[in-house]
């Protein structure tokens, strides 16, 4: 999923200062399974914000409003009266849902509650942690199913570097675990380890973000 | 401030029926009690962050939350979860400019009135007369 | 494949001709100074000159911003000094870095070491962009492809246009290794692979146990590395006690034998002893098959090289047959 944490309060409500009427819009699909903008997290802040407002004696109308996802135009209709009514828009969807509420809506004010992280999984209960970069190319097969470009701190494909130590990367040996010793390891358990020998050439980086912003069209299902 | 009520919230299996004794006791411990509602729970793992700052939108004072004694939770790990909440929740209030005071959580016995009704008082003179111990 | 220069060599250097000719090489390191300033260089580059075969010149070394290793490494040429400059991948990409070994080439450089560089967060810009466009081995690849069939990375002939000359950087190229990082049992197949793709010298990492050296060298040869490309091992002369502890404690795949701890610690002048210690790990080195010299990194500490370099019965540096002249 996409992996987001919910931006600190005090940069919210800088945010939001001198709005009235503000729509807290959460998302259903990925920062609910990492807990950060659906509907619990929408409550959460809808509340801490009115609490806040009432001990400054600010005023402001806080309406709390979450739809199964932003990045679908359909999902948008459901809440079509509650964003006319708003001045302000303050989406916790990542930014994918932050920018195509902008673009359904260009007219209405949006401002992003989190921070959006990384492509991650769920590798324990509230832990997620970084897989996947994006880079549009995959070359998992080659490594066992583990990603260099992702899993290591220099997305070497010739790994590893002289900072691997007891399986650890050395840019943080508490939380980062050498991604070339995970693909050593893994081609090691499968008897693939031959794999490693051969010299692998320089990546093609064009297909990922570094050839500009992504486009996918599917033509058959282009009506 | 005065005038508001304390919402608390007490497990079924310790603090709820240590709160019944307690009102039971006569009209001191009723004194000690006042201005406090109680709310049933199954579980201090049921609380949740949301609705601890739902019922402190609302109107609560404060809110008190009161459930077995570590390692003695029916539900095992239920009161290990609650203290991460309230924890969080505290942390909250404080990133917003509140005072975390407004939120307790502490345990005890289905047999240890004394004990509530003290936790009771103590909370109640915090948030509602701001006094700190 | 490789075109030799009429000697036999592909770059001419100083230390090819060294090595091609079976000396047990020396080269020292040399760090360029924090700022515009030329004066540390000379000074170091006093202390180095005529008692090493080459010297590295770090390119921003730990991310710490410091005077390019290219400039640093023209004016150590200038001082009398072989420059042997470095790359990392760290913040250069495939267009800067052959862009960077053309100027280079031309301007008199013709060794160059090939790193993956440390990460910027050990640096003095942790909040900066990495590149990483290539690694190590795959860096070594391509200036192996620059130099040995005159192509650029893309496939393009090196020449400025379809009527004048191939010019192609014909440089030593060098890469490094750690023969005690993790995984253990596959750095000598990482090792293979830079030779596969066209490594001449490895400088190691700073060495201190010895027997496990002698491991890993067991290793390199069985797998006949040793005949393949010319391997520097790496020494770091300990200054005290305190340095000693602090490299089997805090780096990484480092270890040191207790005896030299223990000699360190009883020792009335320690630096002498740790020099000492230097010239007795160079000795047992020259005894292993497949050295093919010495690294000294004595950082902050290069007056001493000369010290340790004539304690170790390594003066005066042989002076090879004359090779091409570099121009300046």
């Amino acid at each position: 999923m996409i992996t987001a944490v919910r931006k600190p309060f005090a940069e919210i409500a800088g945010m939001l200062e001198g709005s009235r009427k503000v729509l807290i819009l959460g998302c259903g699909t990925c920062v609910t399974v990492c807990m950060a903008g659906g509907e619990k997290e929408v409550g959460i802040l809808a509340s801490t914000l009115r609490l806040a407002n009432e001990k400054e004696g600010r005023r402001m109308d806080i309406v709390e409003a979450t739809i199964e996802r932003q990045c679908d135009r359909e999902f948008f209709d459901t809440v079509r009266d509650k964003v006319a009514e708003a001045d302000v828009v303050l989406s916790l969807a990542c930014g994918v849902g932050v920018q195509f509420f902008g673009e359904v809506f260009p007219e209405k004010p949006v401002l992003p509650g989190l921070d959006t992280k990384f492509y991650g999984a769920a590798i324990a209960q509230g832990v997620w942690a970084e897989r996947c970069s994006g880079c549009g190319t995959c070359v998992i097969a080659d490594f066992g199913g583990v990603c260099p470009v992702t899993r290591c701190s220099k997305s070497l494909l010739n790994g590893p570097c002289g900072g691997s130590q007891k399986g650890k990367c050395e840019v943080d040996p508490v939380n980062i675990d050498c991604g070339w010793q995970l693909i050593y390891d893994r081609l090691k358990a499968l008897g693939q380890l031959a794999k490693l020998e051969a010299v692998r050439p320089i990546k093609d980086w064009s297909s990922g973000s570094h050839g500009g912003p992504g486009k996918i069209v599917k033509e058959d299902a282009v009506l | 401030m005065k005038g508001r009520r304390i919402t608390v919230l007490l497990c079924e299996n310790s603090a709820w029926k240590a709160w019944i004794d307690a009102a039971g006791q006569g009209p001191d411990a009723a004194k000690r009690l006042e201005g406090l509602d109680p709310v049933k729970l199954p579980c201090t793992g049921k609380v949740e962050e949301g609705m601890v700052l739902k019922l402190l939108e609302n109107g609560s004072a404060g809110v008190l939350v009161l459930g077995c004694p570590k390692d003695n939770c029916t539900y095992v790990r239920g009161n290990y979860r609650a203290e991460k909440r309230i924890a969080s929740v505290r942390a909250a209030l404080r990133e917003a400019g509140l005072d975390d005071g407004l939120v307790r959580l502490d345990f005890l016995s289905s047999l240890d009135s004394r004990k509530l009704l003290d936790i009771a008082a103590e909370f109640r003179a915090s948030v509602l007369e701001g006094v700190r111990q | 494949m490789s075109t030799l220069t009429m000697d036999g060599l592909k770059s001419g250097s100083r230390l090819e001709r060294v090595l091609a000719e079976g000396h047990f090489a020396v080269t020292a390191e040399l760090g360029p100074p924090k700022s515009a300033d030329t004066a540390p260089i000379g000074v170091k580059a006093a202390h180095l000159s005529g008692n090493v075969d080459a010297v590295n010149i770090t390119d921003n070394q730990t991310a710490i911003v410091r005077m390019s290793s290219i400039a640093a490494g023209l004016l150590a040429l200038k001082e009398g000094i072989e420059p042997i400059i470095q790359i990392t991948c760290r913040d250069r990409n495939r267009i800067a870095i052959q862009s960077d070994v053309l100027g280079a080439y031309a301007l008199g450089i013709r060794n160059i070491l090939c790193l993956t560089g440390d990460h910027q967060k050990f640096g003095n810009h942790p909040t900066s962009k990495n590149v990483f466009d290539m690694d190590s081995i795959q860096l070594i690849g391509m200036l192996a492809c620059m130099r040995d069939q005159k192509r650029f990375a893309c496939g393009e002939e090196i020449r400025n246009s379809k009527k004048a000359p191939v010019v192609e950087p014909r440089i030593l190229i060098g890469g490094a290794e750690n023969p005690f990082g993790d995984p253990l049992e596959f750095r000598a197949i990482r090792l293979a692979k830079k030779v596969e793709a066209g490594v001449d010298f490895i400088q190691t990492q700073c060495i201190y146990d010895m027997e496990r050296f002698a491991e890993f060298m067991r290793q390199v040869r069985a797998r006949g590395l040793h005949e393949k490309v010319k391997i520097l091992a790496g020494l770091t002369p300990l200054k005290s006690v305190g340095m000693a502890k602090y490299m089997r404690d805090s780096v990484a795949g480092l270890s040191v034998p207790d005896s030299y701890i223990e000699r360190m610690d009883k020792a009335a002048d320690k630096p002498a002893e740790g020099i000492r210690i230097c010239v007795e790990q160079i000795e047992a080195l020259r005894e292993i098959e497949g050295v093919a010299g010495v690294h000294i990194m004595a950082i902050e500490w290069e007056e001493k090289v000369a010290e340790i370099v004539k304690a170790a019965g390594l003066l005066p540096r042989p002076e090879p047959a004359a090779g091409p002249e570099v121009r300046t």
